[in-house]
């Protein structure tokens, strides 16, 4: 069947069996390979993408599912200030990712920060366990969650006093 | 691999009418579906009625007695309504259900509507009395979600019909307690929830609930109604009987599954002996 959705704010379409999971279709029909699709079960975070702004494992949702609807992957949030917050906020705190989880942790940093302005430490661990990866210091994270938030403050601020 | 035909009702009524279809599978979030599945391609049936998107299953409404919330709600649209609108019970079991992405996938009606095991949410929804509403060509059928555990304590849930809306009752609780007890992001044969809720009016436990469940379900009327009526706080020697009477209970659940259900019964009517 053909879909037509909104990938990284471009209308799209795609011939899509009924047996593809949307990871595959974005990186075998699209190329976009800073997605992976390891697991196969939602579990790594590594397939994350934005559904209409929500944060999913694209590995579990059926291809044909997103018909009519808005992706977003790494690719196309990395255009985005939101995405520069989350990077230089990860700087800022010393945080370090391994190469597998870097994209997964930036996506679903940003997607707490979008729901929790200013979350608190226990809220920045339970949303990060999205992506069960170990290789990141928990307090670095919390201290990168602070950072991301000032930074966006100021940044909103800044363009609030021009 | 089958190729199969996905459905897109834009409506209730024209999924209605899809429904009856033989093994037709109804297909919200998926979450269930798809995580047990670990090939490249995905397997589905002949059939698939996607209802993710059908308005009348996504719709949530408050009123001063209960809650009433759409087959398709997510998880994590449930957790957005607050805990002004949320009995407690709910929210913790809610939270407890998967990770924050799966959340914004799996929905409430799928956590409910599962065959082969207990899911997450339902011992919360047993305690709170929820009302499921299933749907047919015929009519609604509203039932209550302590109707889904058959008599030898398995899931019984309806064949046919489509879950739509699932109506939890609004009501004080003065003690509650929500444990998950096995491995917490899936639910595996040793994974399984503790739900406890009470009420007191004038010094009286008025209401006392306790559920249960994994593979099985435990849940006793009986031993509740011999709960309710006494005097607050417990004497440790009523709490005791009462812990035993949970026990000689739990003789159907594996034994780390019934040391565990015990310890917990001992936590909940603790509570009540404060």
């Amino acid at each position: 069947m053909t879909i037509s959705f909104i990938l990284n704010g471009e209308d799209v379409s795609a011939n899509a069996r009924t047996v593809d999971r949307l990871s595959d279709l974005l990186r075998d029909a699209f190329g976009l390979l800073g997605l992976q699709s390891d697991c196969r079960c939602g579990r790594c975070g590594r397939c994350f993408v934005f559904l209409d702004g929500r944060l999913v494992p694209s590995c579990i949702l059926p291809a044909f599912s997103v018909r009519g609807k808005e992706i977003v992957t790494i690719e196309g949030f990395a255009q985005t200030e939101e995405y520069r917050d989350v990077v230089e906020g990860f700087e800022t705190a010393g945080l370090e990712t391994c190469g597998f989880c870097k994209g997964p942790k930036i996506l679903a940093m940003a997607d707490l920060l979008e729901r929790v302005p200013r979350p608190t430490p226990r809220e920045v661990l339970a949303h990060m366990s999205s992506v069960p990866c170990r290789c990141t210091d928990p307090v670095a994270l919390v201290e990168a969650a602070r950072a991301i938030v000032e930074r966006r403050a100021g940044r909103i601020y800044r363009r609030a006093g021009q | 691999m089958l190729v199969s035909e996905i459905h897109f009702p834009k409506d209730l009524a024209e999924a209605l009418e899809l429904i009856r279809r033989p093994g037709i599978l109804v297909f919200a979030g998926g979450t269930g579906i798809l995580r047990e599945q670990g090939g490249r391609g995905i397997s589905l049936p002949g059939e698939v009625l996607f209802v993710r998107e059908i308005p009348e299953l996504r719709r949530t409404s408050l009123t001063e007695r209960f809650l009433e919330i759409g087959a398709a709600v997510t998880l994590s649209e449930l957790l957005e309504l607050g805990d002004s609108a949320l009995p407690p019970l709910l929210a913790e079991a809610a939270r407890g259900i998967g990770t924050p992405a799966i959340r914004n996938l799996a929905t409430l009606g799928g956590n409910i509507a599962a065959r082969d095991r207990f899911m997450d949410s339902w011992p919360a929804l047993a305690c709170l009395d929820a009302l499921v509403e299933l749907r047919d060509r015929g009519g609604a059928t509203w039932m209550n979600v302590n109707r889904f555990m058959g008599d030898d304590g398995k899931p019984a849930f309806p064949e046919g019909g489509l879950v739509t809306r699932l109506r939890v009752p609004i009501e004080r609780w003065d003690a509650f307690l929500l444990r998950k007890v096995g491995p917490s992001d899936y639910p595996a044969p040793e994974t399984a929830v503790f739900a406890f809720a009470a009420r007191a009016e004038k010094g009286i436990l008025a209401e006392a609930r306790i559920a249960f469940a994994g593979d099985i379900a435990l849940r006793s009327r009986s031993l509740e109604s011999s709960i309710i009526g006494r005097g607050l706080p417990l004497s440790s020697r009523e709490a005791a009987t009462i812990a035993e009477g949970y026990k000689s209970l739990a003789a159907a659940l594996p034994e780390g599954l019934a040391l565990q259900f015990g310890v917990l019964v001992d936590g909940a009517l603790g509570m009540l002996s404060r």
